[in-house]
């Protein structure tokens, strides 16, 4: 340091040149403040002089007053600012912290450790390339530390190093910190906690070993200083040049009739012009015309570059397309299996529907099925049938379109998503798209549309069919009518399925054979069905004399829908009201086959209803039916 | 063990055994030892007897049923169960060993099909050696210490052996398996798997073996520090015929690999298989300077909030993060220009030179430039003398700025503020949520995720948005240097005239400011590190003439930028204050 500060003092200038060719890594601490956590980064800023004279005045003097180390400096007391905040209430998710050393510029997301960890640390996570996770040497691994090295393999971390604190306070015993590494490394290799490099550190933040310097107290540790292992470390950006390219659009650029040009972000990869490229989802194909940025055009353009690509053709893209090179292009799909965070107060519940934003693109999305939650501190899978606010989960979800995406591990840009409340807009949930679901895998296909039960529900009604059936002349069609009159008076919705709208239309191709009167009940049963599936109340009206007829339609339709109604008439009573002279016909031989004079009437053994004409009236009858509907809560309301 | 112990229904006995322990609550370490299965086994055991009781704890009957003709396909897994295991001879694997081990099976082998095989199983390493050649960040240690390690070694008639740790998955069940490697500088390669053994166990066992090759070893180590624990360095200090050398950290990362199921790849010298390419062309274009990803960031984060506002705006205050901001957005929206309009809050207060810098760069830009004063404010004679800056802010400048953004309905107005800037600071969001009263609610902010920003509002609310969140003060500068930004001169020291008050000096800009009794104003060669209205702003005597100069005063004084802004001192929540009252 002393060395930059003679550098700044003589040759500003090339001080410059060297500082402005710096790279960035983005990092996390995890931790509570029992660990250190504030300690190690206040000391982090001190030691590479980030902290400002007024900055370090005011810790001296804070340190004096309510600082915990004597006259010594209180490190935590650098970065500690929000202790106020915390005690109004007021949510902190993440607090960034900056400082810089020769080789790099640092952003360190500082998450408080409290009742809200979960959802703070995932957000501090997810633009992180690097975490610290500090374990107290006096009490080794914790719960939280597992929580900790689970989020961030869940998060996608590459790096992470395990920095072993406080070996001040255990006699820097080697053995200690050996043991801590050996659990931590069972643990990791136990869950199969996936992170590509894990680096272990024994530190003591508050004097400073092994931190920039290694200090004098751990002679038997090889490895690297905090510092110097966090310059080296490979920053994403330079991963994701080796990744395939994918451009999400975020705005079309069209100053005049003669530039179209599509702006975004490279998420990952690098694109020439003459490049082939493919729009996902639409699969449109074209060539790179030319990269412009306000700087000159480039011939090439790199992950983390912002810039606009003009193409060969003239082809639709919009905002939330991604571009991608030929060979390797995003898929794209619209179900997926997903892990997810719950952010909200606001439980997630499947069936409801959400906006997810991934990468520019927006739909809306259904959790169709919480497969399970996960318990952050077992590690273990739950069956779950919402999830709470700092729950995650692995959820099916099912998008009101296609998307253009890759899986989370293959690309964090294009694979992850936010979910927002469609009525608060809060953002209520965050989430990492796993793999897609082929159609087939996606058996909760029902759960997840508008089905019967929800269209109903608006109708504030039971789908049904009330099924009646009794000889000709008994009245079924007068009482049906009746009630379907008294339905639609309430608000019902309701439907009438007669000989007069059925044989004249639907039917017209079937006569009265034995396999026509089949096929009509069969097509009656299907429509009645489909209605019943729409919602509806479905009043049927057909002599329908055959009891394995009846059976059929009834079969098509769940165990309470299908409701029958016997109209109940003697013969002689059908035959002497005779409405269209039929009987007469019938007797007279001029009509074959009539029901009750030459075809048997099959009457029904165990009715849901029956109706006796011969004692009450039409309306009589009717106000029965509507009472009985009552009764089966097909309809809400008073039972009389 | 038992010879048998590998057949399905001693397998199954142990899987059951396992179960059983497990049941019990014993520690799944323990089991794996008195089991002599991974503890992956375990779990998933232990797995499938939760969902299938103990018919679901047997494996699956392997290979074909007997009395079938033996086939290439049970041989190999015969070979691939050595290579994830122990060798019987006290040497570590290596594909002539696992020739010989095998016997009958291996005979017909030749190392070099193994080694194709062994590849597949995701068992090779990268080559260490190789890739430290194309290492461009380990060229000074090849060339000094890397030297001179090779001339002790022929000394001491050493083999070196790169050697390191890795892991694989198996192709199955997608287990973890960790393996340690080395090859020699002739491509020799050795390994030792398998998750029997811990990390420290399988490191001395690895190196033990090695050592019953040929006695003398320099062992170069890229693998992870775990691996250095205290045990291990005891035992390598033991062993003084093992010379250890760890390979300084570099960008070389170890990699798991995943395994393909079918295909062999294409063939390699089964003695020296490298996986990776050698040498990355685009290595040296690869990383992006810290000031390009924070431009690429803002300049992302400007493109999100126009794809998504219906009526946004910047608000313009001269000083030099607004003139980085500017700048950002040519970029962002080039060749268009900026879709939107800068807003200057004006107190009337400001000073002489922001006024003529405002009026040049509305000018050079073409943009729309919307100026607005609280005119009710002004015409009672609300100023910062009278009425201290408390209320001289929340009138001319809080309030002024409600008054523009409800006149003009602007749903998401851009802000220059940066985290850095304060303490209190560091937590704020890229994008602030503000009610219909335009006040802060601090306990409803929405979480920021990846880059991924939800920019939904209802009608009346609106969002201020913070592109330069991640910009110090350092790099705002380094920018200004590197991009040519005009900023105020403001910044750059000259003569002026100031009187001094409280402790700070305060430039004497025009003659609206009454003079205390005593007062002068004296000509002192000063500068400012922020604008604002001349009244409150403090100047730091300077020499600093130039960005440079500012740059260089910055690093060596250090005195942190808001120290001569005055509204932060009047209580010590006043920013928090401010900012629930709607100041930006």
């Amino acid at each position: 340091m002393a060395a930059t500060q003679e550098l700044i003092k003589n040759d500003i200038a090339k001080y410059l040149a060297i500082h402005e060719n710096k790279d960035m890594l983005k990092l996390i601490t995890c931790g509570s403040v029992d660990d250190g956590k504030s300690t190690l980064i206040g000391r982090l800023l001190y030691e590479s002089q980030a902290l400002t004279e007024d900055q370090l005045h005011s810790a001296e003097s804070d340190s004096k007053k309510h600082g915990t180390q004597g006259d010594a400096l209180d490190f935590a007391l650098l970065v500690d600012g929000l202790s106020a905040e915390r005690e109004q209430g007021i949510t902190i998710d993440v607090a960034y912290r900056y400082f810089n050393t020769d080789q790099r510029k640092f952003i360190i997301a500082d998450t408080p450790g409290h009742v809200q960890y979960t959802r703070n640390m995932v957000t501090g996570a997810s633009t992180a390339e690097a975490a610290i996770i500090l374990v107290d040497a006096r009490k080794g691994m914790q719960t939280q530390t597992r929580r900790h090295a689970y989020l961030t393999s869940l998060m996608g971390i590459r790096n992470v190093v395990l920095a072993i604190n406080k070996m001040d306070l255990v006699n820097y015993s080697e053995d200690i910190y050996n043991n801590i590494v050996d659990e931590f490394n069972q643990f990791t290799d136990l869950e199969q906690i996936e992170t590509e490099n894990i680096t272990a550190i024994p530190l003591s933040a508050l004097n400073g070993d092994n931190i920039t310097q290694r200090g004098t107290h751990m002679p038997w540790y090889h490895g690297s200083t905090l510092l110097s292992l966090l310059e080296t470390i490979k920053v994403d950006q330079e991963i994701a040049l080796k990744k395939p390219f994918r451009l999400p659009v975020q705005w079309v650029n069209r100053p005049n009739l003669d530039f179209r040009g599509f702006a975004g972000t490279v998420a990952s990869g690098s694109i020439n012009v003459g490049d082939p490229i493919r729009v996902q989802p639409s699969g449109k194909t074209s060539t790179v015309d030319r990269i412009v940025t306000k700087d000159g055009d480039l011939d090439r353009a790199i992950a983390g570059q912002a810039i606009t690509l003009l193409l060969k053709d003239e082809i639709d893209i919009s905002r939330g397309d991604v571009i991608s090179t030929t060979e390797t292009p995003a898929s794209s799909a619209n179900q997926f299996e997903s892990t997810i965070v719950w952010m909200n107060e606001e439980p997630m519940l499947p069936g409801r529907q959400y906006l997810l934003k991934c990468g520019t693109s927006t739909s809306t999305a259904t959790i169709t099925d919480i497969k399970h939650e996960i318990n952050v501190d077992t590690l273990e899978q739950i069956a779950a049938k919402k999830l709470e606010i700092n729950n995650i989960g692995n959820c099916n979800i099912n998008l009101d379109r296609q998307i253009a995406f890759d899986d989370y591990t293959e690309n964090r840009a294009t694979g992850s998503f936010i979910l927002v409340d469609k009525v608060t807009n809060e953002t209520v949930g965050a989430g990492t798209l796993n793999f897609a679901l082929r159609r087939s895998q996606n058996i909760h296909m029902q759960a997840v549309d508008v089905d019967k039960n929800l269209r109903s529900g608006l109708k504030a009604q039971k789908s049904c069919v009330l099924w009646f059936t009794g000889l000709s002349g008994s009245g079924k069609s007068t009482i049906a009518n009746i009630v379907e009159r008294k339905l639609a008076e309430e608000g019902r919705h309701t439907y009438l399925l007669d000989g007069d709208n059925v044989r004249h239309g639907l039917n017209k191709d079937l006569g009265f054979t034995d396999e026509d009167r089949v096929e009509n009940i069969r097509r009656i049963g299907e429509v009645a069905r489909l209605m019943v599936d729409s919602g509806l109340i479905v009043l049927t009206a057909f002599i329908s004399p055959f009891r394995a007829e009846r059976q059929m339609a009834r079969a098509l339709l769940e165990d309470d829908e299908f409701l029958e109604v016997f109209v109940e008439t003697p013969l002689a009573v059908a035959e002497q009201r005779d409405p269209k002279g039929l009987y007469k016909k019938a007797r007279s031989g001029d009509l074959k086959n009539f029901t009750g004079i030459d075809s048997p009437y099959e009457q029904p053994e165990n009715p849901e209803m029956l109706v006796d004409t011969s004692s009450l009236s039409a309306e009589q009858c009717a106000e029965q039916i509507i009472r009985a509907l009552r009764q089966r809560g097909v309809i809400s309301g008073d039972i009389e | 063990m038992p010879t048998d112990s590998t057949s399905a229904s001693a397998l199954n006995e142990r899987r059951r055994l396992a179960v059983k322990l497990r049941l019990e609550g014993r520690k799944l370490k323990d089991i794996c030892e008195l089991v002599d299965l991974s503890s992956p086994t375990i779990i998933a055991a232990h797995k499938q007897f939760l969902k299938g009781g103990w018919p679901a704890v047997d494996t699956k009957p392997r290979g074909r049923p007997s009395g079938e003709r033996s086939t290439p396909q049970d041989q190999l897994e015969t070979l691939r169960e050595k290579a994830f295991g122990r060798p019987q001879s006290n040497v570590p694997w290596s594909y002539s060993l696992l020739q010989e081990e095998t016997g009958p099976t291996g005979a017909g082998t030749s190392a070099r099909t193994l080694g194709k095989h062994v590849e597949q199983w995701g068992l090779v390493a990268e080559n260490l050696h190789r890739a430290s050649k194309n290492d461009g960040s380990l060229s000074d240690w090849l060339a000094a210490d890397y030297k001179s390690i090779i001339s002790d070694s022929r000394k001491l008639d050493s083999t070196i052996y790169w050697a390191g740790m890795a892991s694989c998955r198996t192709s199955g069940d997608g287990q973890v398996i960790k393996y340690i490697h080395a090859h020699t500088t002739k491509g020799q390669y050795y390994w030792l798997a398998g998750n029997h053994q811990t990390d420290t166990d399988r490191f001395i066992d690895f190196f033990e073996r090695l050592a019953n090759l040929k006695n003398r070893l320099t062992v170069i180590w890229g693998g992870h520090d775990p691996y250095l624990t205290a045990a291990t360095s005891e035992w390598l200090k033991r062993n003084t015929n093992i010379h250890f050398y760890q390979l300084p950290k570099t960008t070389m990362a170890t990699k798991e690999k995943k395994i393909a199921s079918t295909a062999v790849s294409a063939a390699n010298d089964p003695d020296s298989i490298n996986t990776e390419p050698a040498g990355d062309p685009l290595k040296n274009a690869a990383s992006l300077t810290h000031l390009q990803r924070l431009e690429a960031e803002s300049i992302h984060i400007m493109r999100e909030v126009v794809a998504a506002a219906e009526k946004p705006a910047m608000l313009y205050s001269l000083g030099k993060d607004s003139s980085v901001m500017l700048h950002l957005a040519q970029k962002a929206f080039y060749p268009a220009p900026p879709p939107f309009p800068l807003v200057h809050v004006d107190t009337g207060w400001k000073f002489k030179a922001m006024y003529d810098f405002r009026d040049q760069i509305a000018k050079e830009t073409g943009m729309q430039l919307i100026v607005h004063k609280n005119i009710a404010g002004i015409d009672k004679g609300v100023n910062p003398f009278t009425h201290g800056s408390s209320i001289h802010t929340d009138i001319l400048k809080t309030e002024a700025l409600r008054q523009v953004l409800d006149k003009h309905k602007f749903d998401i107005t851009f802000g220059g503020a940066r985290r850095d800037e304060e303490k209190s600071r560091a937590k704020e969001r890229i994008l602030s949520f503000r009610t219909e009263q335009h006040r802060w609610d601090p306990k409803n902010q929405r979480p920021e995720l990846w880059n991924l920003y939800n920019t939904k509002t209802a009608p009346g609310e609106s969002i201020r948005a913070f592109p330069l969140s991640n910009w110090t003060e350092l790099d705002i500068w380094q920018y200004i240097h590197l991009e040519n930004i005009p900023v105020v001169p403001l910044y750059f020291a000259a003569d002026r005239p100031v009187v001094l008050r409280d402790g700070t000096w305060i430039m004497v800009d025009d003659d609206r400011m009454p003079m205390n009794n005593g007062e002068t104003p004296i000509m002192k060669r000063v500068r400012f590190r922020t604008l604002g209205c001349y009244p409150l702003t403090g100047a730091v005597e300077s020499d600093a003439t130039s960005v440079q100069d500012v740059i260089k005063e910055m690093l060596l004084s250090n005195s942190s930028e808001r120290q001569g802004r005055m509204i932060d001192h009047d209580s010590s929540a006043s920013m928090e204050k401010k900012k629930q009252e709607g100041y930006f």
